[in-house]
């Protein structure tokens, strides 16, 4: 039956609406970490969530300078790899937006260059950087490293 | 296909031994509102999606919840890494102890296991979006249950984090049900199944 001629709802009726995300400037990318999204106007907080930066940083009883630099660059590789988890959602449902694809592009080969060097310096987290930079290929090499849920502060 | 990268999406260094918190925090592993739910109810629903795009979403959200279980897992074990006979005797750990020891086992803080059940991938891509938008919502009442019981900031700080993408995901499955909606006749949605009615459905 057309309902139309009953009744004057101009909007469906019995159906949620979301309005689509417009774009907006993202945090810096170790803010946007901390805060658990790169979008300001998605950062919609929680009154008992603790209010300061994490205590995320490079381990405080490290004395050993090459620790000290892995976890300084780990922080870097995960701010810059978590922008780019939340940037591709919203480009799953913004594919046609100018300053989120350019944004893609440049955190993919930041990622990239990131993850090469990490291989180079200390061990590789994906076998790709194995061949990327400049990773010594007369061993096996996967298996180098601690594994991520030990913490790293090790 | 999926393939492993060595490092947490969020950094946990948690200090402290605390088999109470491990307890509570292991809910979003194996609990009714967990990140293994979570992954699965995605990564089951995205195959019948009748827009190809809300099935790319499903696979990143899907596979992002692996990120965060990954997380929940390491907050637990570290947690538990150290414990005494002393901690598991005193501690609300104990029974789980008895079954698992210090081994990471999905499971409700209450203790009921894990199980299917407790996602839905019902083949209607309304109603699997409405499922997901109530998933997530859900979730982020639990992070917000952990962080009013919990203090210490090495715990607080990845479960702040894991709230805030719940609400991130709510608003992408809001999105996705718009551009479902928008391969729909506004007049009325339920007059087929976009997923099984698929020659009903001319824009797609």
């Amino acid at each position: 039956m057309d309902s139309s001629n009953l009744c004057s709802c101009t909007e469906p009726l019995a159906m949620a609406t979301v309005p689509m995300q417009e774009w907006c400037e993202p945090y810096d990318f170790t803010a946007a970490l901390a805060e658990g999204t790169i979008f300001p106007c998605l950062n919609l907080t929680f009154y008992k969530a603790p209010e300061k930066k994490c205590t995320c940083k490079p381990c405080s009883n490290t004395s050993n300078a090459s620790q000290k630099n892995r976890e300084e660059m780990m922080s870097e590789l995960s701010a810059v790899s978590f922008a780019l988890n939340d940037l591709t959602l919203y480009l799953d449902t913004h594919p046609d937006c100018p300053d989120g694809t350019a944004l893609f592009y440049r955190l993919l080969e930041q990622r990239l260059k990131l993850l090469s060097e990490f291989a180079d310096k200390f061990y590789p987290l994906t076998q790709i950087s194995m061949i990327t930079g400049n990773f010594e290929q007369n061993k096996y090499g996967w298996p180098e490293g601690p594994m991520p849920w030990e913490g790293a502060c090790i | 296909m999926f393939a492993y990268e060595k490092r947490l999406q969020f950094p946990v260094k948690i200090k402290n031994t605390n088999p109470d918190i491990a307890r509570l925090i292991m809910s979003q592993y194996g609990g009714p509102d967990g990140e293994l739910s979570a992954s699965m109810r995605y990564l089951s629903q995205r195959y019948s999606m009748p827009v190809k795009k809300v099935g790319g979403l499903l696979t990143d959200i899907g596979t992002e919840e692996l990120n965060h279980m990954e997380i929940i897992c390491a907050m637990v074990y570290q947690l538990t890494r150290d414990l005494s006979e002393a901690d598991v005797k005193k501690a609300g750990f104990d029974a789980y102890y008895i079954d698992h020891t210090k081994g990471i086992w999905p499971q409700a803080a209450a203790g009921v296991p894990f199980t299917s059940l407790e996602f839905q991938s019902k083949g209607d891509a309304i109603t699997d979006l409405f499922e997901n938008l109530a998933a997530e919502q859900k979730a982020r009442t639990v992070y917000e249950n952990l962080l009013r019981v919990i203090d210490d900031p090495d715990v607080t700080a990845p479960l702040k984090f894991l709230r805030a993408r719940e609400i991130v995901h709510f608003q992408r499955f809001g999105e996705a049900l718009e551009m479902t909606k928008d391969t729909l006749n506004s007049k009325n949605f339920y007059h087929f199944n976009p997923e099984f009615d698929k020659k009903m459905n001319s824009s797609l």
